[in-house]
């Protein structure tokens, strides 16, 4: 790879290896500032016939050249590095997710311990785990031996016991996957890499258990106390193991490894890259989601702690009667404010699932499907504040004020009150007609609490810019700001409940376009004009049952951003409860659709 | 000191008045020159035996006096003696008179005031005065008679009804006996008329149900505070059986217990679980057991070993018995290793010795105290703190409690420690029973908070004497018939 001086680098091009499509943008420095100029796109062609992901790639590529006029690929089909005049590009990176993305089976001790610390470690690497084998995952060991054989991970990541802890158990696990001999899903020929980040005593014993059938990698513990976790190591040999194995195995994968400055990352891992590097920069708690067809992955950035899941079955098309099942019909219908005959609806359910690539054509299945993306969104980020804990087993330190309030360990980290930035891609979420739909999609799954700035990236651009942080972090970050989110506007929302039309907070707001005050009772939102780039200063004084950061009752002050949509004033409460009964709920929720102006009537035409 | 000594005259004098006292009745008549006028008695005397009640009351009732209001002062109720209670007043009297005459005696020979003197006088003197004393006792001995069949012996004095009333409730009987009972009229000066009796004797009986609402010792109110706390414990029960679901507060003691597990399993370290000091008599080791039982079958599923050393033999064949039913619902019963749970000594901080020494050489990653604990608290819990381990500790000693709170992860207090075993098994019937028990709970922090606000109302209200004996009739009825 080249030695890039970043200083000198005016054109940068990127590309997405997804699974249906390859994805391309182009970066240029225009008047000193990294801007985000043109995009392309093309299907992807790992798969047969064409068995060549670079084919994807220069077809996107073209497009790119097309658009913006500027020659990326020369006659023999490479892009041209470095850039000189109206031709090539500076930088070329990439990511991938082509063919499943990677996916891996883990292993450790105890399932909430190590275990856990590895599944952290192989999300957090962008990796789909499969399934995760513990000792006391209540499987017998001939069934955790078939699982290993059943399973075809791209690699697998055992861990287990601290440094100078368990060995036995830990060799044990490694005894499980000796005889399975799992086979590699890419090439039968090559072998299967596992990677060991467990304790380092018995990492001695664990060379002597793999024959050569298994590429084993021995890293640093990824616990090598209770009280620590040091997944970096194990994630670092994750992407080692990724490139080296799974992609370059991965049909033209190895040919476009050669055109990259740096390596190609799993896509899901750049996503999280990118979401820590500006939670870092900004120091601010940042939560991201992505609703695919099949999988929902939700990112969070909470006090410097990256974590990453994926909700392999809560999905849009594929996964959409998953969601169904999961959440129960009549919890998707609450969100839907008139009547909607049931059969009709699992009819198009099925519909959408054997038929992914529709899109809705009527105004009800639009409100339909909206339903269900909240409802899938809102499991899937149960899921992930459920994973996203504290350390389990570690030491407490008590006080005799504690008596009454000693809280178990392995507690969420996740807290809406902390978050500052929410961040929407995906198709339902990004294509929605109406970008009012989007925020209210967001607000109503993740309930935000306190003041929540609300986004959208708009053309899933995330994962290009977390390989660009890698090697031009200040032009990744350039880019996030000014083309890779839509701002959509800022959500205040109050923490607590209370009794309908009674007042949950008053508010008064000073700016250059917006200066306005009121009163917020329990149970109403409402939508304030507030446009991109600008600011106004909102200062809440929440009633005593309510709390907006500050604490119950107490007022709060603070500079709100607006957007596309605006500013969104929310005293439905949080936890956010909607009226059981049918008629109330659906009443409850047109009030709620008018207020935002989700659904608004198309305007006659004019002859 | 110069004694006086008693003349045989005088000493015929006081026996004849001691004599007289010991004959007298209370239906002494009025002298003095007042001619007295007796009323005429009341009539139809009814006994019946009250009903529900524990068999020892009986109602009497009665037809006024045909002079009653003008010339009743008060009725006089009288009760039948047993013949045990007769012999027992004659004896009593005839004490009494001894100690009369010899009294006398002593009082003739020294005057008055003759004990504060006792201690003065010469042997010789002490030696006269025992032969006195003596001598009037036998005298007396042959003097007194009384009477069985007399009616002073045979009625003893219940209490009195006011002019007008007519029933008379008569408590603490003995449910084995058989009485007939007396009423007697009063005049406006005292004179007293013949007394009417009840015909046959009666005997109380002990009824079924002892109903009264109104008064102490009842069973009414009891029996409604039973029925409403089996009540919610059977009602809890059967709805936990129907399926509902029945939220339980998280423990986080106990939902630490896998996560203690998980971290001796992860370091390699062995569990130590200390079941108190107490015997198998005391409810704390038996709760103590329940939760060793849960997490000897963690230990098992995590492959993880468990060591329980003991202060008492008995709670050791429990301990063993305990975890070896735990190893083998785990489904591993060739992993127990019953030299893990082991008798130490019966002394209190021989036993301590022993486990700190002993955590701090093994530095087990978990430690559990559960039980009756006393002063080794705060060493157990500091010795397992520093050595790292993550503790739990359970425990219904109020004065262990702040120790184990400051030094242990997590402390079960009191009554989570004895909910422990519901919690833990999770099973509709214990659930319920639990759910049942909270609900008498809160009945009785209500209707302690109701007599708290009456007794404050009370005290508030003292200005206005009517409106405050309102409110503390009520606080009393509530503090002694309902809750007595």
């Amino acid at each position: 790879m080249n030695q890039i001086d970043p200083d000198q680098v005016q054109v940068i091009l990127a590309t997405d290896c997804g699974s249906t499509t390859t994805k391309a943008i182009l970066i240029q420095k225009l008047e000193g500032v990294y801007r985000q100029t043109h995009r392309g796109e093309a299907p992807t062609t790992v798969e047969e016939p064409f068995a060549d992901v670079t084919m994807g790639v220069i077809n996107s590529v073209t497009e790119v050249e097309e658009l913006s006029g500027r020659k990326l690929v020369d006659e023999s089909g490479r892009i041209i590095q470095p850039a000189s005049g109206d031709e090539g590009c500076d930088i070329y990176i990439s990511t991938s997710s082509a063919g499943g993305g990677l996916q891996m089976m883990v292993a450790g001790v105890v399932a909430e311990m190590t275990a856990a610390s590895a599944k952290r470690a192989a999300l957090g690497a962008g990796a789909i785990v499969m399934d995760v084998i513990s000792a006391n995952d209540k499987r017998k060991p001939h069934e955790q031996i078939n699982r290993i054989r059943e399973l075809r991970p791209d690699m697998i990541l055992v861990s287990g016991g601290t440094d100078g802890g368990n060995t036995t158990q830990v060799v044990q696990i490694a005894e499980l996957i000796a005889p399975a001999k799992p086979q590699p899903r890419f090439g039968k020929e090559f072998t299967m890499p596992l990677i060991y980040a467990g304790n380092k005593d018995a990492a001695p014993l664990i060379e002597k258990v793999f024959d050569e059938s298994i590429d084993l990698s021995i890293v640093p513990n990824l616990r090598p106390k209770m009280e620590m976790e040091n997944l970096g190591p194990a994630r670092d040999m994750i992407h080692d193991m990724f490139l080296e194995h799974v992609m370059a195995h991965a049909p033209g994968y190895d040919k476009l490894m050669g055109w990259t400055d740096a390596p190609i990352m799993p896509t899901p891992a750049a996503v999280g890259n990118i979401l820590q590097r500006i939670a870092k920069d900004k120091k601010i708690n940042v939560v991201g989601v992505d609703i695919g067809g099949a999988t929902t992955d939700v990112f969070s950035v909470f006090d410097k702690t990256f974590n990453r899941t994926v909700s392999a079955n809560l999905g849009m098309s594929y996964s959409i009667s998953n969601v169904c099942a999961e959440s129960g019909m009549e919890n998707i219908l609450r969100w839907v404010h008139f009547d909607m005959d049931e059969r009709e609806l699992r009819n198009r359910v099925k519909n959408k699932m054997i038929r992914p690539t529709t899109i809705p054509q009527s105004k009800e299945a639009l409100i339909f499907e909206q339903a269900v993306a909240r409802e899938a969104l809102r499991l899937a980020y149960i899921q992930h504040k459920e994973f996203a804990t504290t350390l389990k087993g570690v030491q407490q330190q008590r006080t005799v004020g504690d008596t009454f309030s000693q809280e178990a360990g392995g507690q969420t980290i996740v807290d809406n009150m902390k978050l500052n930035l929410l961040v929407a891609s995906g198709g339902v979420l990004s294509h929605a007609p109406r970008m009012h739909q989007t925020a209210l999609l967001l607000v109503d799954a993740f309930e935000p609490e306190g003041v929540t700035h609300l986004a959208k990236d708009s053309i899933f651009m995330m994962p290009h810019l977390g390989v660009l942080a890698e090697v031009h972090t200040k032009a990744a970050v350039e880019v996030f700001e000014k083309d890779c989110l839509i701002y959509l506007g800022t959500c205040v929302a109050a923490k607590g409940l209370g009794k309908p039309d009674k007042l949950c907070f008053t508010f008064t707001l000073r700016g250059d376009t917006l200066n306005e005050s009121g009163e917020m009772n329990f149970g109403d939102i409402r939508l304030l004009p507030l446009g991109p780039e600008e600011t106004a200063t909102i200062t809440c004084e929440p009633s005593r049952n309510f709390d907006l950061g500050a604490g119950p009752g107490k007022k709060i002050e603070q500079e709100v951003r607006g957007g596309t949509v605006g500013l969104i004033l929310d005293a439905r409460g949080r936890p956010l409860r909607l009226p059981v009964d049918r008629p109330a709920c659906q009443k409850a929720i047109a009030k709620w659709v008018d207020a935002i102006g989700l659904y608004p009537e198309p305007e006659e035409a004019l002859v | 000191m110069k004694h006086s000594r008693v003349s045989p005259l005088r000493l015929l004098f006081l026996l004849a008045l001691v004599s007289s006292l010991a004959s007298a009745t209370h239906g002494q008549e009025a002298d003095d020159g007042v001619v007295s006028s007796p009323p005429r008695p009341p009539s139809n005397l009814r006994a019946v035996d009250y009903p529900m009640d524990k068999g020892e009351k009986i109602d009497l009732t009665w037809d006024l006096s045909l002079d009653d209001p003008e010339n009743v002062s008060t009725y006089l109720v009288y009760r039948s003696r047993t013949d045990k209670e007769i012999e027992k007043k004659i004896a009593d009297d005839r004490k009494k008179f001894i100690d009369a005459v010899k009294t006398a005696a002593t009082e003739g020979l020294f005057g008055e005031g003759w004990k504060d003197r006792m201690a003065d006088l010469t042997q010789e003197q002490l030696t006269h005065v025992r032969e006195v004393r003596s001598r009037a006792a036998e005298r007396a001995e042959t003097t007194f008679s009384s009477d069985p069949t007399s009616e002073d012996n045979v009625y003893k004095f219940l209490g009195t009804a006011m002019p007008g009333e007519n029933e008379f409730v008569i408590d603490k009987l003995d449910g084995k006996k058989s009485y007939t009972f007396m009423v007697k009229a009063v005049g406006t000066d005292l004179s007293q008329s013949a007394g009417v009796v009840t015909e046959v004797g009666l005997t109380p009986v002990l009824q079924w149900f002892d109903g009264e609402w109104n008064t102490s010792g009842g069973r009414f109110w009891l029996s409604i505070i039973i029925l409403v706390f089996c009540g919610a414990v059977v009602f809890w029960i059967l709805r936990a059986r129907s399926g509902k679901p029945i939220r339980v507060r998280k423990i986080a003691g106990l939902e630490a217990v896998d996560e203690a597990v998980g971290r001796a399993t992860e370091m390699g370290r062995p569990i130590l679980f200390v079941p108190g000091i107490q015997d198998m008599n005391d409810i704390q080791t038996i709760a103590a057991m329940t939760i060793l039982s849960h997490i000897s079958k963690t230990a098992a599923e995590y492959d993880a070993k468990i060591e329980v050393p003991t202060a008492r033999s008995l709670v050791m064949t429990t301990a063993r018995e305990t975890v070896q039913a735990s190893y083998l619902t785990a489904g591993k019963p060739d992993a127990y290793n019953q030299d893990l749970i082991y008798y130490v000594t019966d002394e209190q901080f021989g036993f301590v010795a022993y486990l700190s020494g002993m955590m701090v050489r093994e530095k087990p990653a978990a430690c559990f105290y559960m039980g009756a604990f006393y002063a080794e608290s705060l060493i157990l819990a500091e010795t397992g703190n520093h050595v790292g381990a993550i503790q739990i500790a359970g425990t219904a000693m109020p004065a262990q409690l702040p120790f184990f709170v400051a030094a242990c992860d997590y402390t079960l207090i009191g009554e989570e420690f004895f909910a422990a075993s519901a919690y833990l098994s999770g099973s509709p019937e214990e659930l319920g029973s639990l759910k049942g028990q909270d609900v008498g709970k809160i009945i009785v922090v209500f209707l302690m908070f109701i007599g708290i606000t009456l007794f404050t109302l009370a005290a508030l209200t003292s200005a206005n004497p009517g409106l405050s004996s309102i409110f503390r009739n009520m606080g009393d009825f509530l503090k002694n018939v309902i809750l007595t």
